[in-house]
């Protein structure tokens, strides 16, 4: 009987006060949510503000559209020819990062590919329809900016490609992601989860739980699925759903292939799950796009091309393809979902 | 035919004192059932890095909520939400619908607010989206 | 013309007016909650049950339904089916709680199954046919307490009632 009421006083002052501490703002265009477990309520207010400050903070430098940033003083130095000039240490190791992620896919994670993005309206804050100009979409294919153009030497960098203009949207998510659990880490944060559109990375637990991710459904207001999101881990979703919009009947998304220079329409979307290491954050980000764009039969060899093992992968047809890997992990939220092997 | 009424006592019997303390275990059990888990009872609406505001989904009423944009308006009515106008431009919050179920969600990103149901318990921490 | 009638058509019929007074009173008792109703008619089904058998239980039951819904403009109405649903299903319990042994279980326990069924036999009703999407289901538990509660007190006075010798029509 003391037993039982323990466990009573127990589970009620669990329920009273859970030591969860949760807040979002909108940076990068998009919803960014923070979870902090265990932590005095004006400790993990405090850090979490100090997240979002340092995220803006680089949304700012890096922004592609505003012509102030730092990124876009960058870019007006690529058109102009090969003068170099100096950037600092940390946007120069980006540069690297994502010239080392964009050979391993092939050239299908092209961040070079700026002026196609903008040809298609997706450097904006909203997106209405564009006229689709095939003739500029041609040239700009045919341009070949690629992310190897660029060159860095020491603090330098300038470009042999005047068609390079660089669009981090792809990465930076994932890169803010890696230093948001860097800093959380420093600060001895054990315990939290941070959502920056869709890329999520997991500290520790929420209580007594792995914390629990639910991946949207693409074409519904809602999960399709959930799963446990293990200390360490990160996860990325890719998708045709949040931003796009539709001309004659037919869905035009922000995820253009370099290749051809026109929006991927295979795909719905695809997450990933990407282990501990101390750059998943960018993996989650960047990986998801190369599996997303790559043709039907070849997107067992792009995941496999970026190391990904746990995928899935929604298809034009709402087919729903999953890997041995990620099937273990997902829960699924209806009763009566097919979901296929990709193999 | 009046020998002796087999009911002359209205007292409870045994079986029935066990059909009630079934009956009861029935009503606990849809308690449990539809007020604990499923049916979302509460909707929380966000705009920008706040909550805007909470409400039961019992009460229709409709809410004029002011973003960067403009005014989204949201629509609570038979125990079901929807955003019924927004001014965005590609209307994805719009076209979500009706949501009534825990865990469901609908964002709008240019306009910065965001609808979700929640039940008791969570299903999940976070979306990815 | 002259149309035969039975000691047993007069027991219906004088048995049936009571149901189909009580139903009428329920149906301008104002009630919080469209559903939730005490449903004392059922008092007299049970009361039938016992003096006379499931067969007459069962005709004073429909009889009721049916001229309750002509008197109150309900015929055919979704109202009328529901009430029809729920009628049938409790008879069905009924029927069930009429083979368990009578030393162990009473008027109480008949009532109590009979209010339950009569409740998911308008639920179902309600499911298939007037509204398949929606959120009835989160009214569940309160039509679920409502049968428990109004199932107990109308056994309790069923009871009663069945302490009293038969009237001799």
């Amino acid at each position: 009987m003391r037993l039982f009421l323990t466990c009573c006083l127990l589970l009620l002052s669990a329920c009273s006060r859970e030591p969860l501490y949760h807040s979002q703002s909108y940076v990068f265009g998009t919803l960014v949510d923070i979870s902090i477990y265990g932590e005095d309520q004006q400790r993990a207010q405090a850090l979490s503000d100090h997240v979002f400050k340092d995220f803006q903070k680089l949304h700012d430098r890096l922004h592609a559209w505003q012509p102030n940033s730092e990124l876009s003083r960058l870019n007006q130095s690529f058109a102009a020819g090969t003068e170099p000039v100096v950037i600092d240490d940390a946007l120069a190791s980006m540069i690297e990062e994502a010239t080392a992620w964009s050979v391993r896919s092939g050239g299908r994670f092209n961040p070079a590919i700026g002026h196609l993005i903008q040809q298609w309206g997706f450097q904006r804050d909203e997106f209405t329809p564009v006229a689709i100009d095939d003739a500029a979409i041609g040239k700009l294919v045919a341009a070949k900016p690629q992310m190897t153009d660029i060159v860095i030497q020491g603090q330098q960098v300038y470009s042999k490609n005047p068609a390079v203009k660089l669009d981090l949207g792809g990465y930076a998510k994932g890169y803010a992601l890696d230093r948001a659990a860097d800093y959380l880490r420093s600060e001895g944060v054990r315990h939290a989860l941070v959502n920056i559109g869709g890329n999520i990375i997991a500290l520790g637990k929420h209580g007594e739980h792995a914390w629990r991710v639910g991946i949207q459904h693409p074409r519904k207001p809602g999960p399709i699925a959930t799963l446990d999101l293990e200390d360490g881990w990160a996860i990325g979703t890719s998708g045709d759903y949040q931003r796009y919009f539709e001309q004659d009947g037919k869905r035009y998304c922000h995820l253009i292939d370099p290749a051809t220079g026109y929006p991927a329409d295979q795909t719905q979307s695809v997450t990933i799950l990407v282990p501990p290491s101390d750059n998943n954050g960018v993996v989650s980000d960047v990986a998801s796009k190369p599996i997303f764009l790559a043709a039907p039969a070849e997107r067992v060899d792009a995941s496999k091309r970026m190391g990904i093992d746990h995928v899935m992968l929604i298809d034009a047809t709402g087919r729903i393809l999953v890997s041995v890997d990620m099937a273990k992990k997902l829960r699924w939220v209806e009763q009566d979902v097919i979901a296929q092997p990709l193999l | 035919m009046s020998s002796r009424n087999p009911f002359s006592n209205q007292r409870p019997l045994w079986g029935d004192w066990l059909v009630l303390a079934c009956a009861l275990i029935v009503v606990a059990f849809t308690f449990y059932r539809f007020w604990q888990n499923e049916t979302a009872g509460k909707l929380v609406i966000r705009q920008g890095d706040r909550v805007f505001a909470s409400y039961s989904l019992d009460q229709d009423r409709t809410l004029d909520i002011h973003g960067p944009l403009g005014n989204s308006r949201v629509e609570i009515a038979h125990g079901k939400v929807r955003f019924s106008s927004a001014p965005c431009t590609n209307q994805y919050c719009v076209h979500h619908g009706w949501l009534s179920k825990v865990g469901q969600v609908a964002i709008c990103l240019p306009n910065q607010v965001s609808l979700e149901l929640i039940g008791a318990k969570r299903p999940y921490d976070s979306l990815n989206y | 013309m002259k149309i035969s009638t039975t000691v047993e058509d007069h027991r219906i019929a004088k048995l049936t007016a009571i149901a189909i007074g009580l139903h009428l009173i329920e149906s301008i008792v104002p009630s919080p909650l469209p559903g939730v109703k005490p449903g004392i008619a059922n008092i007299i089904t049970l009361y039938v049950l016992y003096r006379y058998g499931l067969g007459t239980a069962a005709w004073v039951s429909m009889l009721r339904i049916f001229a309750a819904s002509l008197l109150l403009g309900q015929f055919l109405s979704p109202t009328f089916f529901l009430s029809l649903g729920g009628g049938v299903f409790s008879l069905g319990a009924l029927w069930v709680g009429y083979q368990l042994p009578r030393q162990w279980f009473g008027p109480i326990s008949l009532s109590v199954l009979s209010a339950f069924a009569h409740i998911a036999g308008q639920l179902l009703i309600v499911w298939l046919w007037l509204i398949p999407h929606t959120g009835i289901s989160y009214l569940i538990p309160v039509f679920a307490s409502a049968a428990l509660l109004f199932g107990i007190i109308n056994g309790l006075i069923a009871a009663r009632l069945l302490q009293q010798p038969p009237s001799t029509t």
